[in-house]
Order: structure tokens, then sequence, then C-alpha cells
């Protein structure tokens, strides 16, 4: 489950555009173990960051390494997750999804819906949700690719459209006779330490790596992201593909708001806040800090779940600090412009020393 | 704000002879939590402090999440609990979907208690301290009619009011309308969702611009729009139209004195936050709800006290203060006895 690169023919066979390094690349690249290749790669940067401030965290603050503390970090940790894999998953096409939050909460009541007003089996509803995401997420991508617009203005209208049309047809009013198998799995422990939700993460980022990595569907939709012309010229349908991925995007997202119940016990229009924007920051903040290109072609799954992981236990671990909860918010800004900065200055290094 | 806290503080000691009943230093740190920002709750800090001097508790501390967002607000939670805090005195962020992280405080030994706003039944805190919503919207009404005198019959109001995702808002609506309908007054306009600066700015000040001239009262439930009527009359410099408003911003006391607003209706954040730390120690200590306490039934609870309102007009507007602090030493007085069972 590393970073999947379509670049320069090292893992398929097509290049996306050149990075935005500070030196061009000349010749080939040079040849490196896999121990410095991957000391090298952003990934191996953010586990780095996560070591220093989970030390810097246990040595400062009070609870921190408290077993409730290390429960929720990773119960918040494995929904954040899950919402920075649902914008990867539309940014490997080089678009974006302002939707995800929205997707997610109309997917949420949908499953409120279907089990407390038609009496469905949770089972049935849980897949009924999840595909409601991936139908909304239909929606989005076909807009996209019938319209030729950016998925930035199409995604931007159909949040309003898919949240109004929630809060009309449930009047705003939450759905709270759930069955208690959701809200128990919510606050289920494994081992003192451990929420399930994080099992629930590590089967998605799992799927996801493996469907970048080894199947031609994945490719195709890399491929499709990283250069849409020369993919139509190798027989891809990127039209197809753009949607696929936005359909990923919507699945991922109602995993989120679904895991998001299990930790709240009832589906709640404002889960997500208005519109459902209360997710646009972390579902950015993911995919950005773990390498994903925001120009497409890249999917770092990996990279991903550590970005996220590393915001939430930052937030955790400032909150704890009492550095005042009015910073944390600025404080968090900070690490993704730091991040972007880093990022630049790592890839204009390694194509300096002739190392991509 | 510390001025009055502190009258309270001083009150509280001497007209109900609390020195003697300070406890000894207490283990309970007790976090006032509300949804989110709004000046409503700024009241909850300095109670917090003057809480947990005069009770000897270790901490009373008002904690605010950035935004009003649930997760913001669980997971503020979340690190308090970690941090130590025993005690929580929670404006619920959604009064269902809060409902599960106060299951996770109950169950790490912590005490909940809802302020101001409540949880929906069946939930783990203890009871439930807010305004009656329902009954200050009410009262307020009827001052309203009270306002107009003898010629209160026809009249035409305007009602500006909060989020309707907030169940209080409805509450009050039809509060104010049943007020209104017992003295053959007419509600010609309700405008909700405007408890923010710029939807109340642009939203009253388009209505005032079209039909101030159609209306004769207004009357106010939420924060905001009561402050943005209250300047809007102000400039409109007509005191035709009678207004009555909620709570004790300076700019809606100042237009009580000045003559634009006919009251306000106070509520008790201080109290809440006051008596809500109080009970949190004694619930700690050992002390258990009474199962057979006067509790109020209201849309989300049957385990909710009042925390009081009380009409500020010209005649005490200077003393309103001292209105909150009457209203605090009298449910203080006798809570213990009234609500909780302590061996």
């Amino acid at each position: 489950m590393t970073s999947h690169d379509v670049s320069h023919g090292s893992n398929g066979p097509i290049s996306t555009p050149a990075p935005s390094s500070g030196a061009p690349s000349s010749g080939a690249p040079a040849q490196l173990s896999p121990l410095r290749r991957f000391l090298l790669t952003n990934e191996f940067g953010l586990i780095l960051l996560i070591v220093l401030f989970a030390v810097l965290f246990a040595v400062t603050t009070r609870g921190f390494t408290t077993p409730f503390s290390l429960f929720t970090l990773g119960r918040s940790a494995a929904v954040n997750i899950m919402i920075g894999l649902s914008m990867m998953a539309v940014i490997v096409t080089g678009g974006l999804s302002l939707a995800v939050g929205a997707i997610g909460v109309c997917a949420a009541m949908f499953l409120g819906y279907l089990i407390q007003s038609l009496g469905m089996p949770w089972p049935l509803a849980i897949l009924a949700a999840i595909a409601m995401g991936a139908a909304l997420g239909f929606i989005n991508g076909f807009a996209v690719v019938r319209t030729g617009l950016h998925s930035f203005i199409i995604t931007l209208a159909t949040m309003s459209i898919f949240f109004g049309v929630m809060v009309f047809l449930t009047r705003a009013e939450a759905f709270r006779g759930l069955p208690p198998v959701f809200a128990d799995f919510g606050k289920m422990k494994f081992a003192t330490y451990f929420s399930p939700l994080l099992l629930v993460t590590l089967a998605a980022a799992l799927g996801l790596g493996w469907l970048y990595r080894y199947s031609v569907l994945g490719r195709e939709m890399l491929a499709a992201g990283a250069r849409p012309e020369a993919a139509e010229l190798s027989g891809i349908r990127v039209g197809r593909m753009i949607i696929y991925c936005h359909m990923l995007s919507g699945a991922l997202a109602a995993l989120a708001a679904l895991m998001l119940v299990a930790r709240n016990g009832a589906a709640i229009p404002s889960m997500a806040g208005q519109l459902g924007q209360d997710w646009l920051l972390p579902a950015f903040l993911g995919p950005v800090l773990g390498g994903t290109l925001l120009n497409g072609g890249r999917a770092a799954v990996l990279g991903t779940c550590l970005g996220a992981f590393l915001v939430t236990m930052l937030s955790s671990g400032l909150l704890l600090m009492r550095v005042g909860e009015f910073w944390v918010q600025s404080f968090l800004g900070l690490l993704l412009l730091l991040a972007v900065l880093m990022d630049k200055l790592r890839r204009s290094y390694l194509a300096r020393r002739n190392l991509v | 704000m510390t001025d009055f806290a502190r009258r309270i503080a001083a009150a509280s000691l001497l007209s109900l002879g609390l020195a003697g009943a300070a406890s000894a230093e207490s283990d309970s740190m007790i976090a006032l939590v509300p949804g989110g920002p709004n000046p409503y709750f700024t009241a909850w800090e300095q109670a917090g402090v003057d809480a947990a001097a005069e009770f000897g508790l270790a901490a009373s501390d008002f904690k605010v999440p950035q935004k009003w967002e649930l997760s913001q607000q669980n997971q503020l939670l979340e690190s308090l609990l970690s941090q130590g805090y025993n005690g929580f005195l929670i404006f619920p962020g959604d009064p269902v979907g809060s409902i599960s992280i106060a299951e996770e405080l109950v169950a790490n030994d912590a005490q909940v208690i809802a302020g101001a706003g409540c949880f929906q039944d069946p939930s783990p805190a203890a009871f439930c301290l807010g305004t009656d919503t329902g009954n200050s919207a009410y009262l307020g009404m009827q001052a309203l009619v009270k306002s107009f005198g003898e010629e209160a019959k026809g009249k035409k109001v305007a009602h500006f009011t909060g989020f309707l995702v907030d169940p209080n808002t409805q509450l009050r609506i039809d509060a104010v309308k049943k007020a209104a309908d017992e003295a053959g007054i007419e509600i010609v306009q309700v405008i909700a969702d405007i408890d923010a600066p710029e939807p109340a700015e642009e939203k009253i000040n388009a209505y005032l611009a079209a039909h101030a001239g159609n209306i004769d009262g207004i009357i106010t439930t939420a924060w905001v729009p009561s402050v943005v009527s209250a300047n809007a009359l102000r400039k409109i410099g007509d005191k035709r139209i009678h207004m009555v408003g909620i709570d004790h911003d300076e700019v809606v006391l100042q237009a009580v004195r000045d003559g634009f607003v006919h009251g306000t209706m106070i509520q008790n954040p201080y109290g809440q936050a006051w008596l809500g730390s109080f009970a949190l120690d004694k619930l700690r200590s050992g002390c258990t709800v009474k199962e057979d306490a006067p509790f109020i039934a209201n849309a989300l609870t049957t385990k909710f006290i009042d925390s009081g309102t009380a009409l500020i007009d010209a005649s005490n507007v200077d003393g309103y203060v001292d209105v909150m602090r009457e209203q605090t030493a009298k449910i203080y007085d006798g809570f213990e006895a009234s609500y909780l069972s302590c061996n």
C-alpha cells in the first residue's frame, strides 16, 4: 500500500506531466536502494512527523497516552482518513469534489430513513446507503463529463442541491431510532485502545491500494487523470473513468458518514455542518499532505492515511496542550501551507540530484 | 460582566449565608462547554470562576468549541475527559447526536448536566438546566401586549427569531402566537434562521424598510435579532413601534433606557453555569437525583429545571443584575433539598 505514481514509466506505461519541480531532471533517474527510495518519500516524512509529535504530546500533555485518549484519536482518525480517501478518489482525475460532505450526509439520512421509516434490515440499509453515495457521485461525474465544466463548479452546485433536497425531504429531523448495533459499534473497543472503525478504514485503504496498484481499472483511472488526451489515444474511455472516480468518491463519503452515524448513534442532518462544508478541510488535508497531486494521475493511499492521521493527532494534541481551541484551526491551515512548501522543496531536491 | 459576577458571588455569600457551607477542597474538575461561540455563553466563564472559588472546586472552566460543529464539540469533550475533567455542563451541539458522547463521558465516571439546551430523552444527563423558552417567549409577548394598553386588539406584530434547527425556536414561535391570539393581536410575519449578524442585518433591515409602517410591534426571541432590531428602531427614530427583545446585550439595554425598546426578557446564563457547577460537584460527591424531584417536562426531556426569566423594562433596567442574582439565589435556595438526595 505505497504511493502509486504512474510516472516516468517506472510503474506503468503512461507518463504524468512533469511535476512542478524547481529544476528539470536530465537523463535517466539515478538507481536507489529501496530503503533510500523510501526515506526520500513523502510518506516517510509523515511517519517521522507523526513520531515526533507523538513523543512531544506524550511528554508535554496530560492524558495523551491514556487509553481513552488513544481510543478516541484512532476513532476520529478513522473517519478523517475515510473522508480524505473520498476526496483523493476524485483528485486522481485532476478534479475535486466539494460535495463529499453533502453526499455523506445524504447517504446517512437515507440510511436512517430506510431503517427507521421503512423498517429495512440494517445490513441491507448500509449497502443501500453506500449505493446512494455512489449514485450521487455518478450524478457529479456525469455532469462533469457531459458539460465539460470543471468539477469545482459542478460539485459546488450539487453540494447545495443534494443538501437542500435532503433538508426538504427530512425536514432537518434526525433519525434516532437506529438499532443499538450502530452506537455499540461506534463505542466498541479492541484491546482497550482500538476502535473497530479503524478496521473499516484499513479495509477501504487496502482495497484502494489494490485498485490503483494491481487492477486495470485503477490504472486506467490514474492514466485518465494524468494525461487525458494520451489516455484517450490509448483506448481508455476517459469520461467513463471520471464517472467511476466520482462514484468511488461518493461511496467512500457514504462510508465515512456511516462511521459517523455509528459514532453519534443517530443520523443527523448537521453531522457535516451546513451543506457538508465541515468535511472540506479534512478532505483536502489528508490527500495534499499525503502527496496526492492536485493535477491528477497520482493516488497516494498510504500518504493520505498518514496525512489524515497526522492532522487528527495534531488537533487532539493541541487541544490537550490547551493552546486555545481557536488556534487549532489556524495551526492546521499553517500546517497545510508548510506541507505543500516542504513537498515542493523535496521535489526540487530530488530533481537536482537526478533522483526522480 | 465581571462586576456582575462579583456581585452575584458576594450577594450569594451574604444573603444566603453560604460562606460556612463552602466545601473543603474538592477534586471536581468541571468543564462548561457550549455548542460553539455565542455571546449568550460569555457569562458562563465568570460563573465558573466564581463557583470554583465558592465551592472549593479544583476547576470550573469555560471551554468553547471553535465552531458550532458537532464533531468539534465531541473532540473537545473527549480531550477534556482525557485531561482529567470529571464533570460536564454541556449545551448539546445536537439534542440527539450529542447523547453518544455524553454516554461515553458517564461511562468514564464523569457527571453530565445539560445547560441552556437539553438532550432528548433518554440521555445520561442528570437533568437539564435552562430557560423555559416557551414560557419566556409567552411572557415577552404578554409584556408587548401590555405595552399597547387598552388598544392592543388588532395590532400587527412581527416576530424575529433564531435557527429553525434549534428545537427552542419552534417552541418560541408557538408561544408567541398563543399569547398573540389570546390578545387578539396578529403576527403578520415570522422571520427565523437569523441568529447571526449577517442574515439578521439583511433580513430585519429589509423587512423594516418595506413594512415598518404596517406594523405596530416587534418581538424578538434570539440574541442577534434583538440587537439588530434595537439598532434599527434607534436609526428609524420612531418610537411608535413597540418592541420586546431578549437577553441582556448592552445595545438592547441602552435602547430600553432610551425608550426605543419597551423591554427585554433576560435569561440566566450565569445562574446556569454557577448552579450547574455546584450540582455537578454534588453529584460527584455521591449525591443522586431525587426520583420525585419537581422537574418540568418540555419538548425534549422530562427532567428540566427552569433557570429563570424576567422582564427588564425602563423601571428596572439599571438593576437587571440584581434581578438575575435574585433568580439564581431563589433556585439555589432549596436546590439540594428539592432535586438531590445526599447522604
